[in-house]
């Protein structure tokens, strides 16, 4: 039922990354909405589900790219796998420990997506990348982060109700 | 043998669905269904750009903003009615400029033939710069076509889809252009950098180049037409013990503030691929 509501919620995002947020990047780099929406459903626990997310807005991120159709959506799913690598039971303990989530999500959708950028384009600076793209990301995605999950924990609880034993 | 969970099961699935993707995509067979789910989505970023284009220019008029807040309140709903009309006048006074300088440019070029179309979107990659425009193979666009503006050229069509097609700027790291400088007449090809940096290598050593020096297409290896303003020389690295000399240039072209292009639908460039 989720994700009746979560793939609209996908397109739109990743409809925005490309119309709305170019105007608003950090140096080179901007805010990546599909990715903060899939690591930010993954911590609620609901992993499966966001792994069905990873894909197709992964899928969509590479449609409206140059990057080769389907690396989007195995690097998001790689990022969430690895920021639920404690089942959420880390990050439920403090709501900081999301922030460590998001950074290690970044850092493997990044090393996914630069590893292929590097094979499809060898002339490409890693450094440059480095500095103009993927730490201006980070911080990025950081700043959202905390607001994402806390949004994210809202909607699940609107959709999946606590069972309360009578 | 022990049971897999569901989510290790869910995730293998739809990594080796995503792999397969890629390698039907890679290969072709996805290019129909890729067509088809571009229309829609180049239809939404076609509807979303404008708007954002108005709010934009809503936020850039703070003082604007100032007076109305200063207006009482029977006179707010008179602004803001004002206030739309006359962003709107200002986005079409400045639409006229643009199409007036592409009319402009177009008929220093006679022998060329124009498709104008709107920029809808950009790469979602930051990797990569490339934009969306709203004209397609519906009308007339094709792949390896050029695109340029009034200050000169912008990149070339790289994929086509009915409604909507993908330039790769100039100053994405991928595309090389075969350029002139047009005092030294010196040949070169440039290369660019993630970070938009665009220079100009493979210069002769014996080459007097200058900073200033204007940087046009050449035309050699086919793919641009000759001629097309790509930028200005801003510094040159010439070494002894090097082959070739490089020069640093900025683009004629604001990259940042791309509305509208041209793509030049009557040159075709030519293909090093063999034939079938």
């Amino acid at each position: 039922m989720a994700l009746l509501v979560l793939i609209p919620v996908s397109v739109l995002l990743v409809i925005l990354q490309t119309a709305v947020l170019p105007s608003f990047a950090l140096v080179d780099a901007r805010v990546d909405l599909a990715l903060l929406l899939v690591v930010a459903w993954a911590l609620t626990g609901r992993v499966v589900q966001a792994m069905i997310l990873s894909l197709v807005a992964g899928l969509l991120l590479d449609l409206l790219s140059g990057v080769p159709l389907g690396i989007s959506a195995i690097a998001l799913m790689a990022a969430a796998n690895v920021a639920t690598l404690a089942q959420g039971r880390l990050w439920r303990a403090h709501q900081f420990a999301a922030l460590g989530a998001m950074l290690l999500a970044t850092v493997t959708f990044y090393a996914i997506l630069g590893v292929v950028i590097l094979l499809i384009h060898p002339g490409t600076d890693p450094a440059v990348s480095l500095a103009r793209i993927i730490l201006p990301a980070t911080l990025l995605n950081l700043a959202l982060a905390i607001p994402a999950v806390q949004l994210a924990a809202g909607v699940e609880r609107r959709l999946y109700p606590p069972k309360v034993a009578l | 043998m022990p049971r897999l969970s569901p989510r290790v099961l869910v995730t293998v699935s739809l990594l080796l669905l995503a792999l397969a993707v890629l390698i039907l995509s890679q290969a072709g067979f996805l290019r129909p269904v890729e067509g088809l789910a571009i229309r829609p989505l180049a239809a939404l970023q076609g509807g979303i750009a404008p708007r954002l284009a108005a709010l934009r220019a809503l936020a850039a008029s703070p003082s604007d903003v100032a007076t109305l807040r200063a207006r009482n309140a029977e006179l707010e709903a008179e602004v803001a009615r004002l206030q739309q009309e006359v962003i709107t006048l200002r986005e079409q006074a400045a639409e006229v400029d643009v199409l007036a300088a592409l009319l402009n440019f177009a008929r220093n070029a006679p022998q060329n033939r124009y498709v104008a179309a709107r920029v809808i979107g950009s790469d979602t990659s930051p990797f990569l710069r490339a934009l969306w425009i709203d004209a397609g193979t519906d009308s007339g666009v094709a792949r390896g076509m050029s695109v340029v503006n009034q200050a000169g050229l912008v990149g070339r069509v790289v994929e086509v889809y009915p409604t909507a097609s993908r330039v790769a700027l100039i100053t994405d790291p991928a595309e090389a252009v075969n350029v002139r400088l047009q005092d030294s007449r010196a040949d070169g090809v440039t290369s660019a950098q993630p970070n938009g940096e665009l220079r100009v290598d493979m210069i002769d050593q014996d080459a007097e180049v200058a900073s200033g020096e204007l940087v046009l297409t050449s035309g050699l290896g086919g793919n641009f037409p000759p001629q097309i303003p790509v930028g200005q020389v801003i510094s040159v690295r010439r070494r002894d013990f090097e082959v070739f000399q490089q020069a640093v240039i900025t683009p004629s072209v604001d990259f940042e503030n791309l509305e509208i292009l041209l793509v030049v639908t009557n040159f075709v460039p030519l293909s090093t691929q063999p034939g079938p």
